[in-house]
């Protein structure tokens, strides 16, 4: 039996669900991201049963510290293999841990803020529960996945996760679905709570596959005095995509490190919303974001710093830069900034340029050919925020993909070369 | 065996024409030093033999071993052996000095090389340039200092072991211990192997590596060519007594 709190929370939920409108997303210049070509009322959550095996993606599962993986609606895989911490489809975790688990649910991710977060709380299914206790340190990866395997999918997800004081552990999250024809919906949700002095490593993988998955997302992660937290979302692919990422440093002594990195192709629409949100004093903080493009594709970055009254003494830092590799593609970048108090210190820029001829020529003198000069300057382009991920596993998915996007444009970005 | 610039016109891809005819032979084992001031043309010179596509050949051609290389991409023509030292050389964040190396090693063979006869080539390369073992981890070029760039240069042409380099000022930014290494490296790699042309403002590289041939080049064109000597003339003179010999000339 579910506890009463969250039919509760449910039933407010899909009120505002009813309520609210699909939304359309609008910034200045020539951005607008619409769900016109979305067919809602066609998609349904879909149940899958249990699997023996996890996928194919996770590497050997010994290398884990825990494993949870939802298809559709349903999770069908859980693991656990360290019994110091608890990792668990958020459904049970609500029944068996229910006091702990509403003390933090919905915490930073009210149900109010959207057509989508309304939906997402009042859908939800399966989801995933991580606790880790003071002063544990977990040195393998706490790993969720989220899989569309079928066309007409609605899938709800929803992550809580909870690092005690002290504690340490190192979290991946992945969205996949295999290359398939039709539509899909992925509203998901996601917050992470730091306490006071934890230390995570957080990794989001998204590769929704050629499919027209449309991933509509709030991750939050909140983080408490002399915590840090670093976070690296790599956003690979999918139809169109909406997220907002936040990251609260929320009492003195918060640190964090956000790198981020998207590739665009075909016509696919990537819209991320960042804000690094200073709350408290001092602290510090740290955003990369680097995106390529290539197809008709469109990313749009912007990465907010704000720093609240009362973060004084914050040194905040944000850079974004967007790699346009195809005169179809069409993209920005933008950095922004609110400051309400003094004594900060925060600097963001932001770029969207193309391949750069001279290193182009530079390294064909030295005999290799265009393409793979093309190649070599993406991957290099990139390979800073990859590193971060420090996860080798992660770190090779990562790069074998680029690889693979990179072969499958370059034709069209010699032509594009050529023709300047 | 040489490389050989036959009246050689370029202009910029703005239509400004630079070069106006500028005919020269390198033969393997031979060493020419090409010196002019600020602006004659040199660069330009050197970019257009690597095939620098800002560069446009309106007249003349460049013939490597036989073969005319004037329309052939600049990958091409460094795997039929022709190598540039840049005088900005570019910086490639995210690609680590061994890294680019092993790809560009690759790039002029069939079958890659062994890890193990690479690491050892690179070895003998960075002790005959006396390059630190970390220098290879770094992204090639970025947050180089002037003379690191440079070396990472003559290390990039002892390790693709050109028939014909040029090397474009590569002397300049070098402090005298770097100078003298760097000369020992091209000496090193010269022998019978390499047709080497030189680059430079100054005479101060000319003591260590002795080339058999001057040339003088002013404003696009080649006004005076000798040996040894005229390199030591220059060096007490400077090149106004030749401007004003060339501009009386004209007259
Ligand atoms: N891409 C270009 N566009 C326009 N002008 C150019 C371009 N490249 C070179 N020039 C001009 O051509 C002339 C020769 O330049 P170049 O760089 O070849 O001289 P240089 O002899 O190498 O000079 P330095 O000794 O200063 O290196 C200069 O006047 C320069 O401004
Ligand atoms: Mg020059």
């Amino acid at each position: 039996m579910p506890p009463s709190w969250l039919d509760e929370s449910r039933a407010a939920a899909l009120e505002i669900y009813e309520r609210e409108e699909v939304p359309t997303w609008r910034r200045s210049g020539f951005w607008t991201t619409s769900l016109r070509g979305l067919d809602l009322d066609a998609l349904e959550p879909r149940r899958y049963e249990a699997v023996a095996e996890p996928p194919e993606i996770v590497g050997p599962q010994e290398d884990l510290a825990a494993l949870i993986v939802q298809r559709g609606g349903s999770t069908v895989y859980a693991w656990v293999g360290d019994e110091r911490i608890t990792v668990m489809p958020l459904e049970q975790a609500a029944e068996e841990h229910s006091e702990l688990v509403q003390r933090w649910f919905a915490k930073r991710l009210p149900a109010g803020e959207g057509k989508f977060e309304a939906a997402n709380a009042a859908f939800w299914t399966g989801g995933a529960f991580i606790h880790v206790p003071r002063g544990v340190v977990v040195d393998k990866p706490i790993q969720v996945i989220y899989e569309i395997e079928d066309p007409g999918t609605a899938q709800y997800a929803r992550t809580l996760g909870i690092v005690e004081e002290n504690a340490e552990a190192r979290i991946r999250e992945y969205c996949v679905a295999p290359d398939f024809e039709g539509q899909a919906l992925h509203a998901g949700a996601f917050e992470l709570y730091l306490e006071q002095g934890a230390n995570v490593k957080l990794a989001h993988f998204q590769d929704w596959g050629s499919g027209e998955v449309h991933d509509i997302s709030v991750k939050r992660v909140e983080i408490a005095r002399d915590a840090l937290c670093t976070w690296v979302p790599i956003h690979l692919g999918g139809k169109l995509t909406k997220q907002t990422l936040d990251i609260i440093t929320a009492e003195q002594g918060a640190d964090m490190r956000h790198y981020g990195l998207y590739f665009t192709e075909n016509d696919e629409h990537l819209d991320l919303f960042t804000t690094d949100l200073k709350e408290a004093g001092p602290t510090s903080g740290d955003t990369i974001w680097k995106g390529a493009l290539t197809g008709a594709s469109r990313a749009s970055y912007e990465g907010l710093i704000q720093i609240n009254k009362g973060a004084q003494d914050t040194h905040t830092y944000l850079q974004t830069h967007s790699m346009l590799l195809s005169p179809k593609a069409k993209g920005d970048s933008i950095p922004s900034l609110i400051v309400e108090t003094d004594n900060v210190s925060a600097s963001h820029g932001g770029t969207v340029g193309e391949l750069d001829e001279e290193l182009v020529f530079y390294m064909q003198t030295r005999g290799l050919t265009r393409a793979e000069a093309m190649r070599i300057l993406v991957e290099g382009y990139f390979e800073p925020v990859v590193q971060k991920i420090e996860d080798d596993q992660l770190e090779e998915i990562v790069r074998g993909r680029i690889a693979e996007k990179l072969t499958a444009a370059s034709d069209e970005v010699a032509q594009y070369i050529e023709a300047r | 065996m040489s490389l050989e610039i036959q009246n050689l016109h370029v202009q910029t891809d703005e239509g400004v024409e630079i070069l106006h005819g500028v005919d020269l032979k390198i033969n393997k084992g031979e060493i020419h030093a090409l010196m002019g001031p600020n602006g004659s043309g040199k660069s330009t010179l050197a970019n257009t033999i690597m095939g620098n596509p800002t560069y446009e050949i309106t007249e003349g051609k460049i013939i490597v071993n036989g073969d005319d290389i004037s329309e052939a991409d600049p990958d091409e023509r460094a795997r039929a052996g022709v190598f540039m030292a840049f005088q900005y050389p570019a910086s490639i964040p995210g690609v680590s000095v061994a890294n680019f190396l092993r790809m560009a090693v690759n790039a002029g063979r069939e079958e890659p090389i062994k890890v193990l006869e690479f690491g050892k080539v690179l070895r003998e390369n960075m002790d005959l340039l006396r390059i630190k073992p970390e220098f290879t981890k770094r992204y090639l070029n970025d947050g180089f200092s002037g003379g690191e760039k440079k070396r990472a240069e003559i290390l990039q042409m002892a390790m693709l072991r050109p028939e014909f380099a040029v090397l474009d000022e590569t002397d300049s930014g070098l402090d005298v211990d770097a100078l003298r290494v760097v000369s020992d490296g091209v000496n090193a790699l010269q022998g019978e192997e390499m047709g080497t042309l030189i680059i430079t403002h100054y005479t101060r590289i000319l003591n260590y590596v002795e080339p058999q041939f001057v040339h003088v080049m002013l404003d696009g064109r080649i006004v005076r060519e000798g040996g040894p000597e005229l390199g030591r003339e220059l060096e007490d003179l400077g090149y106004d007594p030749i401007r004003e010999e060339v501009e009386a000339n004209a007259s």
